[in-house]
Protein backbone atom coordinates (compact mmCIF):
# COMPACT_ATOMS: atom_id res chain seq x y z
CA UNK A 1 0.00 0.00 0.00
CA UNK A 2 1.75 3.17 0.96
CA UNK A 3 5.64 3.58 2.42
CA UNK A 4 6.07 0.84 4.82
CA UNK A 5 9.42 0.58 2.95
CA UNK A 6 10.58 4.13 3.90
CA UNK A 7 10.07 5.32 -0.10
CA UNK A 8 7.98 7.96 -1.21
CA UNK A 9 3.77 6.39 -0.79
CA UNK A 10 2.13 5.94 -3.77
CA UNK A 11 -0.85 7.56 -4.12
CA UNK A 12 -2.35 5.74 -7.02
CA UNK A 13 -5.92 4.24 -7.81
CA UNK A 14 -4.79 1.85 -4.86
CA UNK A 15 -5.27 4.75 -2.12
CA UNK A 16 -8.12 5.91 -4.12
CA UNK A 17 -11.14 5.40 -1.46
CA UNK A 18 -13.51 3.24 -2.69
CA UNK A 19 -16.28 4.88 -4.59
CA UNK A 20 -19.12 2.75 -2.72
CA UNK A 21 -17.49 3.46 0.74
CA UNK A 22 -17.66 7.48 -0.12
CA UNK A 23 -21.13 7.17 -1.83
CA UNK A 24 -22.49 5.41 1.93
CA UNK A 25 -20.23 7.87 3.78
CA UNK A 26 -22.19 10.42 2.17
CA UNK A 27 -25.42 8.99 2.18
CA UNK A 28 -24.70 8.76 6.04
CA UNK A 29 -24.10 12.43 6.13
CA UNK A 30 -27.34 13.56 4.53
CA UNK A 31 -29.00 11.49 7.39
CA UNK A 32 -27.55 13.51 9.41
CA UNK A 33 -24.43 10.53 10.70
CA UNK A 34 -21.44 12.91 12.50
CA UNK A 35 -19.65 9.71 13.01
CA UNK A 36 -19.82 9.87 8.61
CA UNK A 37 -18.64 13.23 8.26
CA UNK A 38 -15.10 12.00 10.19
CA UNK A 39 -14.59 9.28 8.51
CA UNK A 40 -15.26 11.10 5.25
CA UNK A 41 -12.58 13.47 6.05
CA UNK A 42 -10.22 11.30 7.08
CA UNK A 43 -10.54 9.48 3.66
CA UNK A 44 -10.43 12.47 1.49
CA UNK A 45 -9.65 15.71 3.19
CA UNK A 46 -5.69 15.00 2.76
CA UNK A 47 -6.74 14.64 -1.34
CA UNK A 48 -8.39 17.90 -0.84
CA UNK A 49 -5.94 20.06 0.71
CA UNK A 50 -3.33 18.46 -2.05
CA UNK A 51 -5.53 20.04 -4.69
CA UNK A 52 -6.15 23.11 -2.32
CA UNK A 53 -2.74 24.17 -1.93
CA UNK A 54 -1.78 23.53 -5.60
CA UNK A 55 -3.81 26.15 -6.45
CA UNK A 56 -3.89 28.63 -3.54
CA UNK A 57 0.16 28.06 -2.80
CA UNK A 58 -0.62 28.85 0.77
CA UNK A 59 -1.35 25.93 3.31
CA UNK A 60 -3.07 28.55 5.36
CA UNK A 61 -5.31 29.78 2.85
CA UNK A 62 -5.86 25.76 1.37
CA UNK A 63 -6.64 24.61 5.02
CA UNK A 64 -9.26 27.64 5.36
CA UNK A 65 -11.10 26.31 2.10
CA UNK A 66 -10.65 23.07 3.28
CA UNK A 67 -12.47 23.71 6.63
CA UNK A 68 -15.30 25.57 4.68
CA UNK A 69 -15.52 22.69 2.35
CA UNK A 70 -16.18 20.33 5.01
CA UNK A 71 -18.76 22.50 6.52
CA UNK A 72 -20.67 22.81 2.94
CA UNK A 73 -20.27 19.01 2.61
CA UNK A 74 -22.06 18.31 5.40
CA UNK A 75 -24.56 20.72 4.81
CA UNK A 76 -25.12 19.48 1.19
CA UNK A 77 -24.46 15.92 0.96
CA UNK A 78 -28.04 15.10 0.38
CA UNK A 79 -27.44 16.91 -3.10
CA UNK A 80 -24.93 14.57 -3.77
CA UNK A 81 -26.67 11.88 -6.45
CA UNK A 82 -24.32 9.19 -7.10
CA UNK A 83 -26.10 8.78 -10.30
CA UNK A 84 -24.29 11.79 -12.22
CA UNK A 85 -21.19 11.34 -11.18
CA UNK A 86 -18.29 9.60 -8.73
CA UNK A 87 -18.24 11.12 -4.99
CA UNK A 88 -14.88 12.09 -5.17
CA UNK A 89 -14.88 14.52 -8.68
CA UNK A 90 -18.12 15.89 -6.81
CA UNK A 91 -15.63 16.36 -3.61
CA UNK A 92 -12.60 17.60 -5.65
CA UNK A 93 -15.04 20.35 -7.78
CA UNK A 94 -16.58 21.23 -4.78
CA UNK A 95 -12.77 22.22 -3.22
CA UNK A 96 -11.74 23.69 -6.54
CA UNK A 97 -14.86 26.14 -6.99
CA UNK A 98 -14.32 27.48 -3.81
CA UNK A 99 -10.47 27.79 -4.14
CA UNK A 100 -11.33 29.60 -7.75
CA UNK A 101 -13.93 31.78 -5.86
CA UNK A 102 -11.72 32.62 -3.66
CA UNK A 103 -8.98 33.57 -6.00
CA UNK A 104 -11.16 36.48 -7.47
CA UNK A 105 -11.58 38.22 -3.85
CA UNK A 106 -8.15 37.69 -2.57
CA UNK A 107 -5.59 36.43 -5.16
CA UNK A 108 -2.16 35.74 -3.45
CA UNK A 109 1.30 37.07 -5.11
CA UNK A 110 2.30 34.09 -7.14
CA UNK A 111 5.40 33.23 -8.99
CA UNK A 112 4.10 31.73 -11.99
CA UNK A 113 6.97 30.93 -13.10
CA UNK A 114 8.43 28.26 -10.16
CA UNK A 115 5.66 26.72 -10.34
CA UNK A 116 5.38 26.04 -13.89
CA UNK A 117 8.18 23.71 -13.87
CA UNK A 118 7.47 21.06 -11.82
CA UNK A 119 4.46 20.33 -14.21
CA UNK A 120 5.34 18.31 -16.84
CA UNK A 121 6.73 15.00 -15.22
CA UNK A 122 3.84 14.83 -13.34
CA UNK A 123 2.10 13.81 -17.14
CA UNK A 124 4.47 11.49 -17.55
CA UNK A 125 2.42 8.17 -17.41
CA UNK A 126 3.86 4.84 -16.74
CA UNK A 127 5.26 1.72 -14.92
CA UNK A 128 3.59 -1.12 -13.40
CA UNK A 129 2.35 1.68 -10.86
CA UNK A 130 0.19 3.26 -13.11
CA UNK A 131 -1.25 0.31 -15.17
CA UNK A 132 -4.19 0.14 -13.48
CA UNK A 133 -5.42 3.52 -13.82
CA UNK A 134 -4.56 3.46 -16.90
CA UNK A 135 -7.49 0.71 -17.93
CA UNK A 136 -10.04 2.85 -15.67
CA UNK A 137 -11.29 6.26 -17.64
CA UNK A 138 -8.68 8.68 -15.10
CA UNK A 139 -5.87 6.58 -17.39
CA UNK A 140 -7.94 7.64 -20.20
CA UNK A 141 -7.34 11.18 -19.28
CA UNK A 142 -3.66 11.24 -19.27
CA UNK A 143 -3.67 9.38 -22.27
CA UNK A 144 -5.79 12.19 -24.20
CA UNK A 145 -3.75 14.96 -22.48
CA UNK A 146 -0.58 13.10 -23.97
CA UNK A 147 -2.06 13.43 -27.64
CA UNK A 148 -1.80 17.17 -26.86
CA UNK A 149 0.63 19.04 -28.47
CA UNK A 150 2.95 20.42 -25.34
CA UNK A 151 2.27 23.61 -25.04
CA UNK A 152 -1.45 23.66 -25.26
CA UNK A 153 -1.57 20.40 -22.80
CA UNK A 154 0.33 22.73 -20.25
CA UNK A 155 -2.29 25.60 -20.66
CA UNK A 156 -4.89 23.38 -19.84
CA UNK A 157 -3.04 21.85 -16.59
CA UNK A 158 -2.15 25.53 -15.69
CA UNK A 159 -5.81 25.87 -15.39
CA UNK A 160 -7.17 22.76 -14.23
CA UNK A 161 -4.45 21.98 -11.35
CA UNK A 162 -2.92 25.61 -10.48
CA UNK A 163 -6.24 27.72 -11.22
CA UNK A 164 -5.19 30.05 -13.09
CA UNK A 165 -6.94 32.35 -15.38
CA UNK A 166 -6.80 32.87 -19.25
CA UNK A 167 -4.76 35.80 -18.70
CA UNK A 168 -2.36 34.70 -16.20
CA UNK A 169 -1.77 31.68 -18.23
CA UNK A 170 -0.75 33.97 -21.08
CA UNK A 171 1.56 35.45 -19.11
CA UNK A 172 3.08 32.18 -17.51
CA UNK A 173 3.63 30.75 -20.93
CA UNK A 174 4.54 34.23 -23.13
CA UNK A 175 1.41 34.05 -25.58
CA UNK A 176 -1.30 36.71 -26.38
CA UNK A 177 -4.20 36.42 -24.52
CA UNK A 178 -5.99 35.68 -27.80
CA UNK A 179 -3.68 32.60 -28.82
CA UNK A 180 -4.17 30.93 -25.07
CA UNK A 181 -7.89 31.23 -25.41
CA UNK A 182 -7.81 29.20 -28.71
CA UNK A 183 -5.64 26.51 -27.72
CA UNK A 184 -7.78 26.34 -24.61
CA UNK A 185 -11.25 25.99 -26.80
CA UNK A 186 -9.60 23.55 -29.17
CA UNK A 187 -8.00 21.18 -26.60
CA UNK A 188 -10.94 21.04 -25.11
CA UNK A 189 -12.83 19.99 -28.33
CA UNK A 190 -10.12 17.88 -29.11
CA UNK A 191 -9.82 16.03 -25.27
CA UNK A 192 -13.74 15.75 -25.58
CA UNK A 193 -13.51 13.43 -28.56
CA UNK A 194 -10.87 11.47 -27.13
CA UNK A 195 -12.61 10.83 -24.01
CA UNK A 196 -15.34 9.79 -25.86
CA UNK A 197 -18.85 12.06 -26.57
CA UNK B 1 -26.56 32.88 -25.61
CA UNK B 2 -28.40 29.96 -26.92
CA UNK B 3 -28.28 26.83 -23.71
CA UNK B 4 -30.02 24.40 -25.85
CA UNK B 5 -26.77 24.19 -28.38
CA UNK B 6 -25.27 21.34 -27.05
CA UNK B 7 -21.77 22.02 -28.49
CA UNK B 8 -21.84 25.35 -26.66
CA UNK B 9 -23.16 23.69 -23.25
CA UNK B 10 -20.33 21.28 -23.59
CA UNK B 11 -17.81 24.53 -24.20
CA UNK B 12 -18.95 26.42 -21.35
CA UNK B 13 -19.01 23.52 -19.03
CA UNK B 14 -15.87 22.38 -20.14
CA UNK B 15 -13.97 25.49 -18.83
CA UNK B 16 -16.11 26.10 -16.22
CA UNK B 17 -14.94 22.85 -14.70
CA UNK B 18 -11.36 23.68 -16.06
CA UNK B 19 -11.48 26.80 -14.03
CA UNK B 20 -11.08 29.39 -17.07
CA UNK B 21 -14.90 30.16 -16.92
CA UNK B 22 -14.54 33.49 -14.60
CA UNK B 23 -16.74 36.10 -13.63
CA UNK B 24 -20.61 37.01 -14.67
CA UNK B 25 -20.06 34.07 -17.65
CA UNK B 26 -18.90 31.79 -14.41
CA UNK B 27 -22.37 32.73 -12.52
CA UNK B 28 -24.27 32.47 -15.18
CA UNK B 29 -23.05 28.65 -15.68
CA UNK B 30 -23.62 27.69 -11.81
CA UNK B 31 -27.15 29.72 -12.10
CA UNK B 32 -27.95 27.84 -15.97
CA UNK B 33 -26.58 24.01 -13.74
CA UNK B 34 -29.48 25.00 -10.99
CA UNK B 35 -32.90 24.58 -13.79
CA UNK B 36 -30.52 22.98 -16.55
CA UNK B 37 -30.80 19.44 -16.18
CA UNK B 38 -28.36 18.97 -19.34
CA UNK B 39 -26.17 21.61 -18.27
CA UNK B 40 -25.37 19.47 -14.65
CA UNK B 41 -24.93 16.41 -16.83
CA UNK B 42 -22.27 18.08 -18.75
CA UNK B 43 -20.26 19.59 -15.84
CA UNK B 44 -20.39 16.56 -13.89
CA UNK B 45 -19.10 14.36 -16.90
CA UNK B 46 -16.18 16.75 -17.26
CA UNK B 47 -15.67 16.98 -13.42
CA UNK B 48 -15.49 13.17 -13.37
CA UNK B 49 -13.03 13.09 -16.73
CA UNK B 50 -10.54 15.38 -14.55
CA UNK B 51 -10.55 14.14 -11.52
CA UNK B 52 -7.41 12.22 -12.39
CA UNK B 53 -5.20 15.30 -12.81
CA UNK B 54 -6.26 16.07 -9.13
CA UNK B 55 -5.34 12.71 -8.01
CA UNK B 56 -1.28 12.50 -9.53
CA UNK B 57 -1.07 15.14 -6.51
CA UNK B 58 0.82 13.17 -3.26
CA UNK B 59 -2.02 14.25 -0.60
CA UNK B 60 -0.86 16.19 2.24
CA UNK B 61 -1.76 15.78 5.75
CA UNK B 62 -4.47 18.41 7.38
CA UNK B 63 -3.36 20.24 10.76
CA UNK B 64 -5.35 19.09 13.28
CA UNK B 65 -6.88 22.77 13.57
CA UNK B 66 -9.03 22.21 10.26
CA UNK B 67 -11.26 18.95 11.96
CA UNK B 68 -11.39 20.81 15.37
CA UNK B 69 -13.00 23.91 13.33
CA UNK B 70 -15.25 21.81 11.34
CA UNK B 71 -16.46 19.77 13.95
CA UNK B 72 -16.47 22.78 16.25
CA UNK B 73 -18.73 24.70 13.64
CA UNK B 74 -21.13 22.19 12.67
CA UNK B 75 -21.48 20.44 16.40
CA UNK B 76 -21.43 23.13 18.55
CA UNK B 77 -18.19 23.34 20.87
CA UNK B 78 -16.58 26.47 20.65
CA UNK B 79 -13.20 25.21 20.72
CA UNK B 80 -12.03 25.97 17.26
CA UNK B 81 -8.81 28.11 16.28
CA UNK B 82 -9.18 31.32 14.73
CA UNK B 83 -8.72 31.69 10.67
CA UNK B 84 -6.54 34.04 9.15
CA UNK B 85 -7.68 37.59 9.32
CA UNK B 86 -7.31 37.53 5.43
CA UNK B 87 -10.09 35.09 5.42
CA UNK B 88 -12.21 36.91 7.79
CA UNK B 89 -12.30 39.47 5.23
CA UNK B 90 -13.07 37.46 2.86
CA UNK B 91 -15.68 36.33 4.41
CA UNK B 92 -17.07 39.58 5.31
CA UNK B 93 -16.81 40.94 1.36
CA UNK B 94 -19.02 38.07 1.44
CA UNK B 95 -21.64 38.47 3.03
CA UNK B 96 -22.15 42.16 1.97
CA UNK B 97 -22.35 41.26 -1.60
CA UNK B 98 -25.59 38.79 -0.68
CA UNK B 99 -28.10 38.44 -2.78
CA UNK B 100 -30.93 40.63 -1.85
CA UNK B 101 -33.83 37.60 -0.41
CA UNK B 102 -37.21 38.32 -0.24
CA UNK B 103 -38.50 38.45 2.31
CA UNK B 104 -40.77 35.67 3.78
CA UNK B 105 -43.05 35.59 6.43
CA UNK B 106 -43.25 32.86 9.15
CA UNK B 107 -46.03 30.78 10.12
CA UNK B 108 -46.41 29.10 13.48
CA UNK B 109 -48.40 26.31 14.15
CA UNK B 110 -50.07 25.26 17.49
CA UNK B 111 -49.87 21.62 18.06
CA UNK B 112 -51.30 19.38 20.87
CA UNK B 113 -48.42 18.61 23.12
CA UNK B 114 -46.96 15.10 22.29
CA UNK B 115 -43.64 13.40 22.55
CA UNK B 116 -42.48 16.20 20.60
CA UNK B 117 -44.31 19.71 20.22
CA UNK B 118 -43.94 21.98 17.45
CA UNK B 119 -42.21 25.37 18.24
CA UNK B 120 -42.71 26.83 14.71
CA UNK B 121 -42.85 25.87 11.27
CA UNK B 122 -41.10 27.86 9.42
CA UNK B 123 -40.96 28.91 5.52
CA UNK B 124 -42.19 31.19 2.74
CA UNK B 125 -46.26 30.60 3.52
CA UNK B 126 -48.52 28.33 5.05
CA UNK B 127 -48.23 26.04 1.82
CA UNK B 128 -44.53 26.00 1.93
CA UNK B 129 -43.16 24.93 5.01
CA UNK B 130 -39.24 24.45 5.05
CA UNK B 131 -38.68 23.09 8.20
CA UNK B 132 -40.05 22.19 11.60
CA UNK B 133 -38.51 23.25 15.08
CA UNK B 134 -39.95 20.63 17.68
CA UNK B 135 -38.90 20.59 21.46
CA UNK B 136 -39.38 18.33 24.03
CA UNK B 137 -41.01 18.62 27.27
CA UNK B 138 -37.93 20.63 29.10
CA UNK B 139 -36.38 22.45 26.45
CA UNK B 140 -33.36 20.93 26.36
CA UNK B 141 -33.12 20.77 22.91
CA UNK B 142 -34.49 21.47 19.40
CA UNK B 143 -35.16 18.73 16.96
CA UNK B 144 -35.02 20.39 13.62
CA UNK B 145 -36.73 18.20 10.35
CA UNK B 146 -36.38 19.83 6.99
CA UNK B 147 -40.38 19.47 5.15
CA UNK B 148 -40.07 21.46 2.21
CA UNK B 149 -37.34 21.95 -0.75
CA UNK B 150 -34.28 24.08 0.87
CA UNK B 151 -33.19 26.32 -2.36
CA UNK B 152 -28.97 26.12 -1.75
CA UNK B 153 -27.29 29.36 -1.77
CA UNK B 154 -24.45 28.44 -2.94
CA UNK B 155 -21.82 29.28 -0.17
CA UNK B 156 -23.97 30.12 2.41
CA UNK B 157 -25.77 28.49 5.63
CA UNK B 158 -28.95 29.41 6.92
CA UNK B 159 -28.71 30.41 10.88
CA UNK B 160 -31.54 29.99 13.07
CA UNK B 161 -31.93 32.87 15.96
CA UNK B 162 -33.41 33.44 19.31
CA UNK B 163 -35.08 37.18 19.52
CA UNK B 164 -35.50 37.35 23.20
CA UNK B 165 -37.55 40.73 24.32
CA UNK B 166 -35.49 43.15 24.67
CA UNK B 167 -31.91 41.37 24.39
CA UNK B 168 -29.47 40.90 21.38
CA UNK B 169 -30.25 37.87 19.24
CA UNK B 170 -29.13 34.29 20.53
CA UNK B 171 -27.84 32.18 17.81
CA UNK B 172 -29.53 28.84 17.78
CA UNK B 173 -27.05 27.22 15.42
CA UNK B 174 -27.34 26.30 11.76
CA UNK B 175 -30.28 25.11 9.52
CA UNK B 176 -29.61 21.93 7.73
CA UNK B 177 -30.39 22.04 4.38
CA UNK B 178 -32.12 18.04 4.79
CA UNK B 179 -33.24 15.86 6.93
CA UNK B 180 -33.67 15.76 10.45
CA UNK B 181 -31.77 16.91 13.49
CA UNK B 182 -31.24 17.52 17.01
CA UNK B 183 -29.48 20.03 18.73
CA UNK B 184 -28.79 20.11 22.63
CA UNK B 185 -29.43 23.89 23.96
CA UNK B 186 -26.89 25.18 26.07
CA UNK B 187 -28.28 27.03 28.97
CA UNK B 188 -27.84 30.35 27.21
CA UNK B 189 -29.84 29.24 24.42
CA UNK B 190 -32.55 28.30 26.48
CA UNK B 191 -32.63 30.85 28.21
CA UNK B 192 -33.13 32.88 25.03
CA UNK B 193 -35.22 30.92 23.88
CA UNK B 194 -37.41 31.06 26.88
CA UNK B 195 -37.47 35.00 26.99
CA UNK B 196 -38.11 34.58 23.37
CA UNK B 197 -41.09 35.81 21.27
CA UNK B 198 -39.47 35.36 18.03
CA UNK B 199 -37.27 33.30 16.33
CA UNK B 200 -35.27 34.35 12.90
CA UNK B 201 -33.68 33.03 9.94
CA UNK B 202 -30.73 34.55 8.21
CA UNK B 203 -29.05 33.96 5.65
CA UNK B 204 -24.91 33.62 6.79
CA UNK B 205 -21.26 32.55 5.97
CA UNK B 206 -20.92 29.30 6.06
CA UNK B 207 -20.64 27.58 9.09
CA UNK B 208 -22.67 30.80 10.34
CA UNK B 209 -22.42 34.13 11.47
CA UNK B 210 -18.15 35.07 12.14
CA UNK B 211 -19.80 37.54 14.48
CA UNK B 212 -22.32 35.99 16.58
CA UNK B 213 -24.38 38.15 15.68
CA UNK B 214 -26.86 38.10 12.17
CA UNK B 215 -24.53 39.39 9.77
CA UNK B 216 -26.88 38.47 6.07
CA UNK B 217 -30.25 38.91 5.42
CA UNK B 218 -33.41 37.92 7.52
CA UNK B 219 -35.83 35.94 5.38
CA UNK B 220 -38.24 34.40 8.21
CA UNK B 221 -39.14 36.15 11.43
CA UNK B 222 -42.16 33.73 13.29
CA UNK B 223 -43.33 34.25 16.48
CA UNK B 224 -43.39 31.46 18.89
CA UNK B 225 -46.35 30.29 21.06
CA UNK B 226 -45.89 31.24 24.89
CA UNK B 227 -43.37 28.69 25.61
CA UNK B 228 -44.56 26.44 28.87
Amino acid sequence: MSGEDGKSPAYGAADEPQRAELEALLARCAARDAAALETLYARVAPILLAVLMRMLKRRDLAEDVLQDVFVKVWQQASQFDPHRGRPLAWLVSMARYRAIDLQRAARPAVAITDMSLALEPQLQVGGPADSAELLGTGGLLLRCLEQIAAPQRHCLVLAYQEGLTHSEIARAVGEPLGTVKSWVRRSLLALRRCLGS
Amino acid sequence: MNYENPELLDRLAAEHVLGTLRGPARRRFERLCTRSPAARVARDRWEDDWLMLSRTLRPVQPSARVWTNVSAQLFGTRAGAPRGSRWRTWQLATAASLIAVALIVGVIYREQPAPLQTLAVLGRDAAHPLWRIERGKQLAALTIRVVGPIEAVPGKSYELWALPRGAAPVSLGLLPAGGQYQRTLSEAQRAALGAADKVAVSIEPPGGSPTGAPTGPVIIVATLPALG
